[in-house]
């Protein structure tokens, strides 16, 4: 469980795609699906169920065809004299009966012949029960259960009427049969005999059985209700009174589409009325079967289903790549820490996550260039502390001083001793401190003055030194042994040529920054060595002007430093610039 | 999963399989729709189909072959009525193209010429297939043109006059009275047993003259001269002594008039007639009323009074034709192990359908010797075996059907009034410019 649950989360966003793209192609497929077997079936009604006009003109002309044989058959039989004339003689002898028989023949056969070629077999009865078979072989009956039979009596009922009557029973051999029929009438209204016109069901079936199939069946019903002929032979011959019911409610069912059950099957109901038989014809769908056989549901489920798995596992394959690759990108990110953001990411996979993992290289370069730039600047900061230090506790200063005094001591100069004692004390008390710590102007100036005392207490007054203070800054701050190495420059390589001159300390605010200025009129600085001025051999060992140039842009940023202007022979201006700070 | 398979690989699998998919589909779809069912004559290359109709006998006959046939060839039998296939084959046989058409096919004797003298590329000579001795002399002719045979012979419609032994009796006369009589006398006897028991002698349909055909094939002579083409009806005196007896019979008010096969059975069946004037294939259906047990016997029929008449005579009868389509060689050979030579069958079919073949060689068999019940202990077959070597043979032609229609009209004038010689006159000429 444990394992699905991590699986899944590891794969959420391909999940979740996927998901959508299965359910997407499958809604689609199913509506279209749906949408196919509904436009199907609604085109195999549109076009082979008799509402369609070619399929039900054709079945109705077949149907004309046929009404009309019988009727011009009747007609025919009716005006002819002869048979007429044979039928009500009487026939006692041989010779008269000879003579009636022959006629009989001779009569229908003329008659016969047209109809014939349609099937229909036509057979006349007298009451006597004489009866002339045109095709016996067609229906092998006998006069006696002919005449008997409910057809005859009925037609005796209706004398003026053609009849249509189904019939399946032993007096057609079991063979189902349409048999039209009418009684022969004279001038006096006497019936002198009975016209049979029988044709099989099965042959009234193929006037229309080129459109039906197992699921699209037409029959014949009578307005009585009863099935005359069927493509569905369950129900021929029967009686079908709810089928009636629907199909005598509008002549034609062109204004709506029905459905009725019939033996537990639903079918949809078309119908047309046949005005020349008094019938109709209807035709039924059966929904299911249609379902089944017309359109073959099966098999569309089948191709849309297989459309879906194809689909759903081209989409597994292309998006699990992409998807890949982008958790690949995760798991490297997230790994990162052990490699210290050192190693870069690999640039494979989709074009989106090689964008990704180049943008992200590219990001870690980045940083690993401002690490550094940070660490350097740490580093440097270190050193410059470090050679802060370094020059704090300086020895050769300290013995030079110590020498000094003693120099001084024993040229008596005690006065001078002294003081030189205590600008020495002023000056490692205050350098060694906290480097970084902020003393105000007045603090280093009286640093310097110490300084400068020390060395003209060693190397005389030739050079003197000037201060320049506005008072309105004495009580800013800036950081310690600021000015004391350009001090220091001045004195030990500004006069290597010129023997005396002067030291000009000047401090002041202007725009807002805290300006000093150390200028000389000493020998100034060659081009050359500008460059090079912290590595000059000095005093003030590693502690040159670059470094109080750095370690100023370092604490206060790069709006501030050291500028040095000289000319040689003139001297040389050293300006620093500090924030004001109170 | 890309290292082992590329996208293009996998992409190109699938497709493969969805195209494969769908045309096992679209296969399914072909099949499942139209299946077209070919209706072949030939069910395959070994299958040769026999048309022939009336189930109880001609079918029955075939499938009694079918069961003594040792060859491997299927036999197809198809039933139909004969005038269904009389014009099956007339339309097959007129388009040329033969497509449709059986095999085998049996035509009546009466039509056979008529079909292998228009269609004489149709058939298919048996003159090899068999013994032309071993069957009767009069079945050759009316099956074979130019003295090659086409048709082998098959059942033979010679004729007897069966009698009601009962209503003799009643009218005082015995089967002995009916032997070796002529027309007039028989008609006389008519009258005798019509007063006596009230009943008819026998049937006639008026519109077919198969009296007059019986009556002048057993004169040796027929509608048609031996060229089987010129009407013979003008001078035929044969013909005209049967149109007299004919109006004879009429006239004495013995006759039953009947317009169809049920009529025709249903009269004797019922015992409305004394006496059936027919050919031998009736015999079953006489026995089909089991009431008249013992109550029938038959003698030959009476002759005409002309020159060179006899008491012999055929009613009908037909024969199997092989048609000039593939698998003629296989069917010929089936009719010549069946038809052709089977003894066994032939003794089988007496036994067992009641049809009486024109195959001589087993005339003398235990099986034709048989005693029948029915008849009185007769030995029926036997009989009509002897009387079917004495048929007179003659030529039916091609136009034998044509010319009953005419003379049936003619016969109602001759019924009423109209003068013998002006009858067949008129009757010659119009047969002469019909055939024409």
């Amino acid at each position: 469980m444990r394992a699905w649950k991590k699986f899944i989360y590891n794969n959420m966003l391909f999940i979740k795609i996927f998901l959508v793209v299965i359910c997407s192609i499958s809604l689609v497929t199913i509506l279209i699906t749906f949408s196919s077997i509904r436009i199907a079936s609604n085109l195999f009604i549109e076009t082979s169920s008799i509402t369609n006009s070619n399929v039900l003109n054709q079945i109705k002309d077949r149907f004309q065809t046929y009404t009309l044989s019988i009727s011009s058959s009747k007609t025919k039989i009716e005006a002819d004299g002869t048979i007429e004339e044979v039928l009500k003689e009487d026939h006692n002898t041989a010779k008269e009966r000879s003579y009636y028989y022959y006629n009989m023949i001779d009569r229908m056969n003329a008659v016969y012949s047209e109809i014939e070629s349609n099937n229909i077999n036509m057979i006349i009865t007298s009451p006597q029960n004489d009866i002339f078979n045109m095709n016996y072989f067609n229906w092998p009956v006998d006069s006696r259960d002919l005449l008997g039979h409910s057809m005859t009596k009925e037609s005796n009922r209706n004398p003026d009427d053609i009849l249509y009557h189904f019939a399946d029973s032993p007096l057609t051999q079991n063979i189902p049969m349409l048999v039209a029929t009418k009684a022969l009438v004279d001038k006096d209204k006497d019936i002198y005999g009975y016209l049979y016109l029988a044709i099989h069901e099965e042959e009234v079936r193929k006037y229309y059985e080129g459109f039906t199939s197992i699921d699209n069946h037409v029959l014949l019903l009578s307005s009585k209700g009863q099935v005359m002929s069927s493509s569905k032979q369950d129900i021929l011959g029967t009686k079908q009174s709810r089928l009636l019911q629907q199909v005598t409610g509008q002549r034609n069912s062109h204004e709506e589409r029905k459905t009725i059950e019939l033996n537990n099957e639903e079918f949809i109901l078309l119908y047309e009325y046949l005005p020349f038989m008094d019938m109709y014809l209807v035709n039924l769908i059966n929904q299911n079967m249609l379902r089944e056989n017309v359109v073959d549901t099966s098999e569309i489920i089948l191709l849309s289903f297989i459309i879906v798995i194809v689909a759903v596992l081209i989409t597994f394959f292309i998006l699990k790549r992409m998807t890949n690759s982008i958790s690949k990108i995760v798991y490297q990110i997230s790994d990162m820490k052990r490699y210290q953001f050192n190693k870069p990411l690999q640039e494979t996979g989709g074009y989106e996550a090689r964008k990704i993992a180049k943008a992200f290289n590219y990001m870690l370069d980045e940083l690993q260039d401002y690490v550094s730039i940070l660490l350097r600047t740490q580093e440097k900061q270190q050193r410059t502390e470090l050679e802060l230090l370094q020059y704090q506790i300086n020895p050769h200063f300290i013995y030079n001083t110590l020498a000094s005094i003693k120099f001084l001591i024993k040229q008596n100069k005690n006065a001078a001793a002294l003081t030189t004692i205590d600008s020495f004390i002023s000056l490692l008390q205050n350098n060694l401190s906290n480097i970084n710590e902020l003393v105000t102007v007045e603090q280093e100036l009286d640093n310097i003055k110490s300084y400068v005392h020390i060395t003209q207490a060693r190397y005389g007054e030739q050079i003197r030194v000037n201060y320049l203070v506005s008072p309105d800054c004495l009580s800013l701050r800036l950081p310690k042994l600021i000015l004391q190495p350009f001090i220091e420059n001045a004195f030990f390589h500004g006069f290597t040529r010129k023997k005396q001159g002067i030291i000009q300390v000047l401090i002041a605010k202007q725009h807002n920054e805290l300006v000093c200025e150390i200028i000389d009129n000493g020998d100034g600085i060659p081009e050359s060595r500008m460059n090079n001025l912290d590595q000059t051999k000095k005093l003030f060992k590693g502690l040159g002007i670059k470094n109080v140039h750095n370690r100023i842009q370092l604490q206060f940023g790069k709006d501030y430093g050291v500028d040095i202007e000289s000319k040689q022979m003139k001297g040389t201006k050293v300006r620093i610039r500090l924030p004001i700070i109170s | 999963m890309n290292s082992l398979l590329s996208r293009q690989s996998i992409l190109s699998v699938l497709f493969l399989i969805v195209l494969l998919l769908l045309a096992a589909c679209s296969e399914d779809e072909g099949s499942n729709g139209n299946t077209n069912t070919d209706n072949n004559e030939d069910g395959g290359k070994n299958t040769i189909t026999a048309w022939a109709w009336d189930p109880n006998f001609n079918i029955a006959a075939l499938e009694l072959a079918k069961e003594h046939y040792e060859g491997e060839t299927e036999v197809e039998i198809v039933e139909n009525a004969q005038d269904d296939i009389v014009q099956k084959l007339n339309t097959g046989l007129s388009s040329g193209t033969m497509n449709g058409m059986p095999n085998i096919v049996l035509i009546e004797d009466y039509r056979a010429q008529s079909f292998l003298q228009a269609y004489p590329d149709a058939f298919f000579e048996l003159t090899d297939y068999f013994n032309q001795e071993d069957f009767a002399e009069y079945k050759l002719a009316p099956t074979s043109i130019d003295d090659k045979q086409y048709g082998l012979p098959f059942d033979t419609g010679v004729t007897g006059l069966y009698l009601r032994t009962d209503y003799l009796e009643e009218a005082g006369l015995s089967e002995e009275d009916f032997q070796d009589i002529t027309w007039d006398q028989f008609i006389e006897y008519g009258k005798q047993i019509k007063e006596a028991t009230g009943k008819n002698m026998l049937t006639v349909d008026p519109n077919n003259m198969e009296q007059l055909r019986m009556m002048s094939q057993s004169a040796d002579s027929w509608y048609l001269e031996d060229d089987g083409s010129t009407p013979n009806v003008e001078g035929n005196e044969a013909l005209k002594s049967a149109f007299e007896v004919y109006k004879k019979l009429i006239e004495a008010d013995i006759v039953q008039n009947t317009s169809d096969w049920s009529q025709f059975v249903g009269a004797f069946n019922s015992g409305d007639v004394a006496s059936i004037f027919t050919g031998n294939w009736i015999t079953p259906s006489v026995m089909a009323e089991e009431s008249q047990k013992g109550k029938w016997t038959v003698v030959p029929i009476p002759k005409l009074s002309t020159e060179g008449a006899t008491h012999y005579s055929s009613l009908g009868g037909s024969s199997f034709y092989v048609l000039n389509v593939e698998g003629k060689e296989k069917a010929a050979e089936f009719l010549q192990e069946t038809f052709g030579s089977n003894d066994e069958l032939y003794k089988d079919l007496v036994t067992e359908v009641g049809a009486l073949g024109t195959y001589l060689p087993v005339i003398d068999s235990e099986a034709y010797q048989q005693e029948n019940e029915f008849f009185n202990g007769k030995k029926l077959t036997s009989n009509f075996a002897q009387w079917m070597d004495q048929i007179p043979a003659v030529n039916y032609g091609m136009h034998t059907y044509a010319i009953d229609d005419i003379l049936v009209v003619e016969m109602q004038e001759y019924l009423n009034g109209k003068d013998i010689e002006e009858v067949l006159q008129d009757a010659q000429a119009n047969a002469e410019s019909q055939i024409k």
